[in-house]
């Protein structure tokens, strides 16, 4: 283990890790589990999906048990209009979000931190190249945006994920930007810059790794409770996920015919599905936020 | 004092309006690039079954008068939208701005309202929990504002429309456009997308966290000690910059939503109309459309520049653009 020799007073050594988590507020834990507990979900469904574990065929259509209450004859969440199982369906739906939602993730994290650090670093032009591009890309409504690549391509919902990434592309750009332009000035930088370690270990590793992957990684999940909303917005459009094939936003949509006479759980199940599974991402990227960022301030 | 590095605002703001027309025009030749690097055209969606393939759709274009290479379309497509003529609907054949002017209003009107539902709602929770921080008031409101806004709006809509119908009787639902129904029919859908256009816990969040800093800044302190009001003290910086920034930055979600909403709640608006051009590749109207969405963006942003240097004068462009990183 590395001496060392200057301790900030009331501190030990052991267990810093760890100490942040016993300050922690309850509140924040639970945020922080209860979106695990999603996230576990969802990778449950991908092994439901590959050990053949999902109690009926999700695509079977079944004309004689019809919009069943949940509940019925083994179909525990009931059935939709066509007889088919809504749990089966439900969990085969989250495959619909999840990939593409990574992918838009994806997008939206690497190719920003790299333009991030780009501007940051790059005085004058480069900067204002990539803030006018920021802002370009900003002044679409992001919803507008799809339709006009749905018009143009008919694109499956991988190629719209790629669009929804490139959309929050400018949010990653300017959060690595301002961490960039606030650690420039720190002593640890400049000492590294005096010591003569290549552009590339600081930037990688002093900035990006030690100081951005906290804000990158809630980033991330904020950006994948966006996904799973507009790939559900798409499909209950109908320019997302195409029928058969399960997505809790064409099941919303399926089902909407059918709630106002009554009816309400083919639409009202993945509704709720998708409101538990955003709210997931959203109270874990808020959770981490509380407790990695108090820990750096403390 | 050193005034050399304040700008006149004058022409701060006349900066302002260049950076965006600039923007509108970047935004102009995405559209058209997206769309001249689609695949095929709209023209053999409107002859399919019509005609054998090849020659008899190129005499359509030429019937149309489509010219050949592409400066030459973006160069007329713009210039016509600057004589306010954005072409005509593939599908229907009337022109594109009378057509979205004509449902436009209905739009704006969804929006606007729900942005002021939005703020209604969030402020209030914001500001209290602002002064009173977190206790059992406020993280329940906070809670509930977050489950709010992870709502699916497409299937909120649904609930709402059903409670009126069936337990309270109230509205004609789906009438459409046809007016002179009952008015409150129009608040429905406005009180849908202000509360589940997902922005509501980001708005208290933001609201809430500028406040309290401000709450805690020196200059508010002195004013509490002198007795002078706090409110008066933390209004600009806490309040009215915040809330335009967010209501600015906020206004593509909104008009996303909108989509969603007018397709719920059959509600004529643009929203409406993209997705029928979206569905029948009438590239004329959804280009209309998604520059006349980004001018609306545009203009929140531009107002919310112009009330950050109104409420700080001495505002260089430097710090405005820090403000908006």
């Amino acid at each position: 283990m590395r001496k060392r020799y200057i301790q900030a007073p009331g501190r030990s050594d052991e267990a810093s890790g760890l100490r942040f988590l016993r300050k922690a507020d309850a509140v924040d834990l639970f945020f922080v589990g209860y979106g695990l507990l999603i996230v576990v979900l969802v990778a449950a469904s991908y092994a439901a999906g590959v050990f053949r574990l999902l109690p009926y065929d999700p695509e079977a259509v079944n004309l004689g048990l019809m919009l069943a209450p949940p509940g019925t004859a083994g179909h525990l969440l009931g059935t939709d209009f066509m007889g088919r199982d809504l749990l089966s369906r439900l969990i085969l739906g989250i495959q619909a979000y999840f990939l593409p939602g990574l992918l838009a993730v994806a997008v939206a994290i690497v190719p920003g931190a790299a333009l991030g650090v780009l501007a940051g670093y790059g005085a004058g032009r480069a900067d204002r190249v990539i803030t006018w591009f920021s802002n370009l890309v900003d002044s679409f409504p992001r919803l507008v945006l799809i339709l006009l690549v749905v018009a143009a391509f008919k694109p499956d919902i991988y190629f719209i994920m790629v669009v929804v990434g490139l959309t929050n592309v400018p949010a990653t750009v300017s959060l690595v930007k301002v961490k960039i332009r606030f650690l420039r000035e720190k002593n640890f930088i400049e000492a590294a810059e005096g010591l003569g370690l290549p552009r590339r270990t600081i930037v990688l590793k002093h900035i990006l790794w030690h100081h951005c992957r906290a804000s990158l990684i809630i980033r991330a999940t904020l950006g994948m409770g966006e996904a799973i909303l507009m790939e559900t917005s798409l499909s209950y459009l109908g320019f997302g996920v195409q029928e058969p094939t399960p997505s809790w936003g064409n099941m919303v949509q399926s089902g909407a015919n059918y709630f106002l006479q009554g009816n309400f759980w083919p639409s009202t199940v993945p509704a709720l599905a998708i409101l538990l599974s955003i709210l997931g991402f959203h109270l874990l990227g808020d959770g981490l936020n509380n407790l990695l960022e108090r820990k750096a301030v403390h | 004092m050193n005034l050399k590095g304040v700008k006149p605002v004058a022409r701060v703001l006349a900066r302002e309006v260049a950076v965006t027309a600039f923007l509108l025009l970047g935004v102009s030749a995405v559209v058209f690039g997206i769309l001249y690097l689609a695949p095929g055209d709209p023209f053999s969606l409107l002859l399919e079954g019509q005609t054998s393939a090849g020659a008899p759709g190129q005499g359509v274009r030429e019937a149309l008068g489509v010219p050949k290479a592409w400066h030459v379309q973006y160069l007329s497509w713009l210039a016509g939208m600057f004589r306010g003529n954005f072409g005509a609907s593939i599908r229907t054949g009337l022109p594109v701005l009378e057509e979205i002017s004509r449902v436009g209003l209905n739009t704006l009107l969804l929006t606007l309202g729900s942005m002021a539902v939005t703020l209604l709602v969030a402020v209030p929770i914001a500001l209290y929990a602002a002064v009173r921080g977190v206790n059992r008031v406020s993280f329940p409101l906070t809670m509930a504002a977050y489950v709010v806004s992870s709502l699916p709006v497409f299937w909120f809509g649904y609930v709402v429309i059903y409670l009126f119908l069936h337990t309270f009787g109230l509205f004609p639902v789906a009438s459409g456009g046809s007016q002179g129904t009952n008015r409150l029919y129009l608040l429905l859908p406005i009180v849908v997308l202000g509360l589940g256009n997902g922005t509501l816990s980001e708005v208290i969040r933001h609201l809430r966290e500028e406040m309290g800093r401000v709450l805690s800044e020196d200059y508010v302190r002195t004013a509490r000690a002198k007795g002078a009001s706090v409110w008066k003290h933390a209004f600009k910086e806490g309040f009215l910059i915040p809330v335009t920034e967010i209501v600015a930055s906020k206004i593509p979600f909104i008009l996303g939503g909108a989509v969603i909403v007018e397709q719920v709640f059959n509600w004529p608006g643009m929203g409406r109309m993209a997705w029928q051009a979206a569905q029948d590749r009438d590239f004329p109207v959804i280009m209309g459309i998604a520059v006349l969405a980004a001018v609306f963006v545009r203009a929140g942003s531009l107002l919310q520049r112009f009330v950050y240097i109104a409420v700080n004068p001495g505002a260089s462009r430097e710090t405005v653009e820090r403000r908006a990183a």
